[in-house]
């Protein structure tokens, strides 16, 4: 095994001190959580995944993209046709092509077919995406997106549209999406701190500079986006193995905004960056959607205001922006709080 | 012949729409570098203020068109003050993400003011007649866009080319800095190019109002999706590519309607997408894209 240099050591630092907010926030869960809030830690924690993939790709490149919910849309969709029984199929998807309501998987040969799936796809797009310049890779991405979208809404027969597929074995736990969770904020973060990020970070700093010194820009775009889509499949994976049911809708524009919004709070450059905002988000909603309700506050009975928490993403985006347009971490990974940096900054 | 020459007049009314949007969208790109992902939004605001100002005040259509006009211009020379003044300088994915994040606030806005379901307008729609010009049937509404549009674009170009703002703007595209140091204030011009924007956005909001007889949260969504890719294709910032770009994808999206089979017509913004994704393979930085900034190619 090769060794370490200074800045992965420190990453597999920030990436155990980011595990170990996690499974403190999982610990606290199994003290004192009530069971309802299961579901809303495992969004959070399917959230998380989308964030750090996200990161690896927006922030090392410092792109904004928008076709993660495509991406993850299309594995959940294939992990699910491959890992619901024949039996359930048969009523489910009754019409479906090319046999795909004849066979079963295990749900380990499933998430690998969906993981195959997806990172072939993203193999595919990613050969145009590295080559785009600055406002084309966010609008292809959007483009990539629409397509998706259009397609899981065109095929009802396989993918149900706007209803619901419904019979998808539940395998997964709390318990399952934590580890991946963790394995998750590991390998972006050692992503990150790798050649290829390293060439990724210095080429968004200045292209024509890294190009100078012999990085293959596009190249080191390919891996990270490629990358990039392995994560958003996993967390697709997590998603419809926990859920049980899928559909369209909830791949589309109202998830992307949720995710750039947290991945914005925190700081598109860091993991540590992605974390927080993850998790101050996911706080933040839960206030925001028991107000939108409208419940009784101090015998104030208050109006059911729909839209409410979209306008508060809309607002952090905003205002992160124009206060800290690099979000509360900026550069900075979390051991940076704890560790002094040695030498150079 | 005639479904031809249908075809080819709905080609061209859906493309002056995507050019009159995609010039909104590039002209504050080339001054500012801002991708105003808000523009959709400044749409649907002429949309609710029809809607609000026909029940109330007046019913006249050319008061209203033109209350509709100033109400655009309004809202964008708005926008640019209050939230994109201070993303001005930063980099293009900063000032690209505030102008998603305005889009998504206005929205929301939108929803909690109004109503998710849309709003009855129809104060417009008697724009949208059928015609018959020989044996062919058109929509009067579709030679008012083609029409309106190929103005808009003749008066935008004599704008650029004979006003003193004008000519400031199109340096300001070149080099911002050389037209501060020239003496011409920088928010004069800015504030220009978001004005214009406005005023495009309010001719198209006129168009889609007719057509549809309805404001809704989501109503500028999708046309400024499509203008964006029209931009991109065309090269992001150039205005001549912007317009080429627009009716390009009005030609692409007519003709998917025609060819695919009626099942498939879901998939015809996919499929012309698709089709542009395959042009940016060719060429990553669009057909006419503006002059390299990245100082390797001067």
């Amino acid at each position: 095994m090769t060794r370490l240099n200074a800045s992965q050591r420190r990453g597999l630092i920030g990436a155990l001190l980011l595990s170990l907010l996690i499974l403190l926030i999982v610990g606290l869960y199994a003290l004192w959580g009530e069971s309802w809030q299961a579901r809303v830690l495992y969004a959070a924690f399917v959230n998380l995944i989308v964030v750090i993939g996200l990161q690896t790709f927006m922030g090392n490149a410092n792109f904004a993209v928008f076709s993660h919910a495509a991406f993850m849309g299309i594995a959940a969709y294939a992990a699910a046709i491959c890992v619901t029984p024949v039996a359930m199929k048969a009523v489910s998807l009754p019409d479906a092509p090319w046999g795909l309501n004849a066979f079963e998987m295990s749900p380990l040969a499933s998430a690998l077919v969906a993981l195959g799936i997806t990172g072939t796809l993203g193999l595919l797009t990613g050969l145009f995406m590295s080559r785009l310049t600055g406002v084309g890779v966010t609008i292809v991405s959007i483009a990539i997106l629409v397509i998706v979208h259009s397609i899981f809404l065109h095929r009802t027969d396989i993918f149900k549209g706007n209803q619901a597929l419904f019979g998808i074995p539940r395998i997964f736990g709390l318990t399952h999406v934590t580890v991946l969770a963790i394995v998750a904020i590991f390998a972006a973060r050692l992503f990150r701190e790798s050649a290829v990020g390293l060439r990724l970070r210095a080429a968004a700093d200045d292209e024509i500079g890294a190009r100078a010194m012999g990085v293959d820009v596009h190249r080191a775009r390919l891996v990270a986006w490629v990358v990039s889509t392995l994560f958003f499949a996993a967390a697709g994976i997590a998603y419809a193995f926990f859920l049980g049911t899928i559909s369209a809708r909830p791949f589309y524009f109202n998830f992307v905004f949720l995710t750039v919004a947290m991945l914005i709070l925190g700081g598109l450059r860091s993991v540590s960056g992605a974390v927080f905002g993850t998790l101050l988000i996911t706080i933040g909603l839960e206030l925001v959607r028991w107000l939108e309700t409208g419940p009784t506050l101090a015998g104030v009975k208050l109006p059911q205001m729909l839209g409410l928490s979209g306008l508060l993403l809309g607002v952090v985006i905003v205002a992160v922006m124009a206060f800290r347009p690099h979000g509360l971490m900026g550069n900075r990974e979390i051991e940076d709080l704890v560790l002094p940096r040695k030498g150079t900054s | 012949m005639d479904y031809a020459v249908q075809q080819f007049l709905n080609a061209l009314s859906f493309g002056a729409e995507y050019a009159l949007i995609a010039l909104g969208l590039a002209i504050v790109f080339s001054i500012m570098g801002l991708v105003n992902f808000a523009h959709g939004e400044v749409i649907a605001f002429g949309g609710y203020s029809l809607a609000v100002v026909g029940t109330i005040l007046t019913g006249n259509p050319l008061i209203l068109m033109g209350f509709v006009l100033l109400a655009c211009v309004a809202v964008a020379v708005l926008l640019e003050k209050v939230a994109f003044r201070t993303v001005r300088d930063a980099d293009i994915t900063t000032g690209l993400l505030t102008a998603f994040g305005v889009s998504i606030i206005l929205q929301n806005v939108f929803l909690l003011l109004g109503s998710p379901r849309p709003v009855a307008a129809t104060q417009l729609i008697f724009l949208d007649r059928t015609l018959w010009l020989g044996p062919v049937q058109v929509s009067s509404l579709q030679i008012y866009e083609t029409v309106a549009t190929i103005l808009a674009i003749a008066g935008l170009g004599l704008f650029l080319t004979r006003s003193n703002l004008g000519i400031a703007m199109r340096a300001a595209a070149r080099d911002f800095e050389m037209v501060r140091l020239c003496g011409l204030r920088a928010n004069r011009v800015v504030s220009g190019a978001f004005a214009i924007s406005g005023l495009l956005a309010g001719l198209a909001c006129i168009f889609i109002m007719a057509r549809r007889g309805s404001a809704a949260p989501h109503m500028g969504f999708d046309p400024v999706l499509t203008a964006f890719v029209a931009c991109v294709v065309g090269g992001f910032g150039s205005l001549p590519g912007a317009v080429l770009g627009g009716f390009l994808l009005g030609f692409l999206e007519v003709g998917m309607l025609v060819l695919l089979p009626q099942s498939y017509g879901g998939l015809a913004r996919a499929a012309v997408f698709a089709m542009v994704a395959l042009v940016l393979i060719w060429r990553p930085d669009g057909i006419l894209s503006p002059a390299s900034e990245k100082g390797d190619k001067i």
